[in-house]
């Protein structure tokens, strides 16, 4: 009677399962994890001082002077590192890294240069769109090609592909897609699908060689017809178009892809609502909860960008401010600079820690669970690739495998665990973003005429801070979806997109 | 902005001016250093009249008042800011020597004129004068002066005939000196790469016992400054203003035509209060410019207190809006295609003239604590 009382009390909001997701994992969280993590983020700051300081302005100057120049260099570079497989799950053969040091990464490589942080981050967006069909053989097929990348020396990056010209805050909701005007159009034929339309903003696109591709069999209901398609840039009827011409995070491209009746035949059709209605929930909510996994992950890691430019914007004012007189003394011992300066690395450690927690919860409810499970963790951790390969590589082609994971994370997941995770990506994406932006103007507050000059590293700050504020959903798009998740879901005459 | 007599005459050529010569190649122009210099603008500028805008007329000035010098920024920046910048830095230094009552010394480097858009004047005018300690001054034995040193950002520098720069003696303070940039031991160094006012170009030059001239000594230039920048600070608020319409305007074009879910984004409530809050710092900025303004035209008690405020309020607001001007665009903002993103990093950029902003905010309570004037 007891725990029933107290089970009450916590389950009013606040939740207690949505706040304590950092306390929960200290259970269940493989020890493990927190080497991997140091070994990674110690690779990531040899990385950053290595490649990504010294190359930072160069690449941004590149970029002013030939708007279509891509940074093929640093692409070959980050994959000779290993930073493209190194997160992919070792049952696809990749380096098998726990998925919450990836944001740890994201932030360093951040703070030398937003653009080179999204040449990574950006690829495993297209990883988790991928992941979120759950489709293991295509997820195998797809991730085997980047591993095959690394090897040979010849990146294999993949993108995610949603953004249209008349859609963009709509495709990230199923009840603004519901009303939204999209052109992608996947038209089901013997043996697979005819794709047609168009794609803008796709971050990485001229770069990657992997397209996951959200198109709908029905445009006139798109919400309940979306269909992932991995896409790639050798098939018939397939090109890029243009680059966007970017304030800022320039190293990362913008690219336009077209498709021209591309064939994408069935064993890369990763996701579409025959497969789908096999499932519990209704072929709408479904879509929304693979949008969902794929944006807990995925914000998690724009709330790490945001994170690394509010340090990089920190460190380039705490910088110039050991080393410059105002007034006939050091900066640093004016007051005034000591609070702007603690200000700024305040909002350093509260984007940190949400966008840890939100990897907490991943790793509890959503994206990662599977892979952070004791013993499948170690299991996968000693056995040796070749064993891996040879054993357990062909079992993932059989449909039970797919089925058994789609079962785990469609069926099994609860509503309030994914409105758990949903809605801490939400937070942090939103949260670290604004702060990454309010760092960068503080820092030119502090800097004043030094801070606008392209050769002192803040103004690139900014302008690469200002684009995190406007991707992977506006900021405005994620406080509505913290409102959906974890405001209205208690509130029965709460209607969220109406107004 | 208080009307005055025939204003609204100059205020329309101003701003036919600005959407005619600068509206259609922005975004080519703020690509200067990586193009050429917008100098057909430039010509036109002079040709109009826009600068020496100060000056009086016998000094080939177009003797305008503060409030129609704001005005002016105003609308230029409303399309383009660097060419406003241009005027603002040129302005800013024609009156440190017209006020320091040493025109003349200049006068030689003036009349060399200058390609097709006329003698120019630089000045380092996002820094502070007192933070000078790079460049220092000796005196000779026979009256002359001499610089040596660097200077970093002077704006201008590339452009101009000449320079007025804050320079160390063995005095405390700094005194203000001009320095024909043809002179010996000059070395102007490649355009500074900028976040904003691009086509604005500024350099870092290198002076090797250079010959210059001395418009205020110590004990004279901090005044002399004050009286100058007191006024300029009003006018960075004009540019401000500027650049906070133009991107409320343009927010508010595209949110009436673009559609998300089902509607124009006009009518999602949230973005129809980041536009109100946009609209009503516009408002505010051009109430308390227009007061500023007026405030500096007659000297009353305190007219500089109510500048510096004014200057500090909107410049940090136009950081605001033009951050918000972006977002309503959504990632469309962000693309140089549009004006927005220019706007915002044009915003940034004005917010750092006249020296660091929280410095700023410490003498302006230095200011009121004073209790000279009343605030």
């Amino acid at each position: 009677m007891v725990a029933s009382a107290d089970k009450a009390l916590l389950d009013r909001e606040p939740r207690f399962d949505d706040i304590t997701a950092s306390l929960a994992s200290t259970r269940s969280l493989p020890r493990g994890v927190i080497a991997e993590t140091r070994a990674a983020l110690a690779m990531a700051r040899r990385f950053n001082e290595a490649v990504v300081k010294p190359r930072a302005r160069e690449l941004d100057a590149a970029k002013k002077e030939d708007p279509d120049y891509l940074p093929w260099e640093i692409v070959a570079e980050a994959n000779r590192w290993g930073f493209y497989t190194m997160f992919i799950p070792k049952i696809f053969g990749g380096g098998g890294v726990n998925l919450g040091a990836l944001s740890y990464v994201l932030e360093e490589i951040g703070s030398g240069c937003t653009g080179i942080a999204n040449l990574i981050g950006v690829h495993y967006l297209g990883v988790a769109t991928l992941c979120g069909s759950w489709n293991i053989r295509v997820m195998n097929r797809v991730f085997r090609d980047t591993v095959e990348g690394r090897e040979s020396g010849e990146p294999c990056l993949i993108s995610l592909a949603i953004t249209e010209p008349e859609a963009g805050t709509d495709v990230e909701e199923v009840d603004l897609v519901s009303k939204a005007k999209v052109c992608c159009h996947a038209r089901r034929v013997e043996g697979g699908y005819v794709l047609n339309g168009r794609k803008i903003f796709i971050s990485n696109g001229h770069l990657s060689k992997w397209h996951m591709t959200i198109a709908y069999d029905d445009l006139s209901n798109p919400a309940e017809s979306v269909v992932m398609l991995a896409v790639h840039n050798d098939m018939k009827g397939f090109s890029f178009g243009r680059q966007e011409h970017k304030m800022g995070q320039k190293a990362c491209p913008a690219s336009e892809l077209i498709y021209e009746d591309v064939f994408v035949p069935d064993e890369l059709v990763a996701i579409d609502c025959p497969q789908g209605r096999t499932y519990r929930r209704a072929i709408k909510e479904l879509n929304m909860q693979v949008i969902d996994y794929v944006l807990s992950g995925s914000r998690a890691g724009v709330g790490a960008f945001g994170t690394g430019v509010a340090r990089g914007a920190y460190e380039e004012a705490l910088r110039f401010a050991r080393e410059t007189e105002v007034g006939g003394k050091l900066l640093i011992n004016h007051e005034w600079a000591q609070c702007i300066l603690a200000e700024m690395y305040k909002n350093v450690a509260l984007s940190r820690l949400s966008y840890n927690e939100t990897n907490y919860a991943n790793g509890m409810y959503g994206l990662f669970k599977v892979l952070q499970y004791k013993p499948l963790f170690y299991y996968l951790k000693y056995m040796p690739q070749t064993l891996i390969d040879r054993f357990i590589q062909p079992l993932l082609e059989l449909p039970v495998v797919t089925w058994l994971f789609r079962k785990i994370y469609f069926d099994w997941q609860k509503d309030e665990e994914a409105q758990r995770t949903s809605g801490w990506a939400s937070i942090s994406k939103f949260a670290s973003t604004d702060a990454g932006i309010r760092n960068s103007q503080l820092a030119l507050e502090l800097m004043g005429g030094a801070g606008v000059r392209c050769d002192q590293g803040a103004e690139k700050h900014l302008r690469d801070a200002k684009l995190l504020q406007i991707y992977e959903g506006t900021n405005q798009l994620n406080r509505l979806n913290v409102f959906k998740c974890l405001i209205a879901r208690s509130i029965p005459d709460a209607v969220v997109f109406e107004d | 902005m208080k009307p005055v007599a025939g204003m609204d005459v100059f205020e329309r050529m101003v701003a036919d001016f600005a959407v005619n010569e600068l509206a259609g190649t922005r975004q080519e122009n703020d690509r200067y250093p990586c193009v050429p210099l917008f100098e057909d603008v430039l010509a036109k500028a002079r040709g109009v009249g826009f600068f020496s805008a100060m000056l009086p007329e016998e000094l080939d000035g177009a003797q305008m008042s503060i409030s129609e010098l704001c005005m002016m920024l105003e609308e230029i920046s409303r399309v383009d800011a660097s060419l406003a910048a241009v005027i603002f830095t040129d302005t800013f230094a024609k009156e440190l020597l017209y006020r320091s009552g040493n025109f003349e010394s200049a006068s030689a480097a003036l009349a060399r004129g200058n390609g097709s858009f006329g003698p120019l004047v630089a000045f380092p005018s996002h820094s502070d004068p007192a933070d000078c300690g790079t460049l220092g001054a000796e005196p000779s034995d026979t009256g002359t002066w001499s610089v040596s040193g660097e200077v970093k950002y002077v704006v201008l520098g590339s452009i101009a005939n000449g320079a007025v720069l804050p320079a160390g003696t063995k005095r405390k303070g700094y005194a203000l000196l001009f320095v024909d940039l043809s002179a010996p031991g000059v070395e102007i160094g490649a355009p500074v790469a900028s976040l904003g006012l691009r086509a604005c170009p500024a350099v870092d030059i290198a002076f090797d016992a250079t010959p210059a001239t001395l418009i205020a000594a110590e004990g004279e230039s901090a005044a002399c400054y004050a009286r100058v920048a007191g006024r300029m600070n009003a006018a960075t608020a004009a540019m401000a203003l500027g650049l906070m319409r133009g991107s409320f305007e343009e927010a508010l074009a595209y949110a009436r035509q673009r559609r998300q879910g089902g509607r124009e984004i006009v009518n999602w409530s949230e973005l129809r209060r980041i536009l109100a809050r946009m609209a009503v710092k516009v408002k505010a900025g051009e109430l308390a410019l227009s007061r500023a303004a007026e405030a500096c035209e007659t000297e009353e008690p305190g007219w500089d207190l109510a500048a510096q405020a004014a200057a500090l309020a909107i410049t940090e607001n136009a950081v605001e809006v033009t951050t918000d001007g972006i977002q309503a665009l959504g990632g469309n903002g962000y693309m140089e295609d549009y004006g927005q993103e220019k706007r915002f990093r044009d915003a940034a950029q004005v917010r750092t003239y006249l020296g660091l902003a929280p410095v700023r905010e410490l003498k302006l309570m230095a200011g009121i604590l004073q209790g000279d004037a009343p605030f």
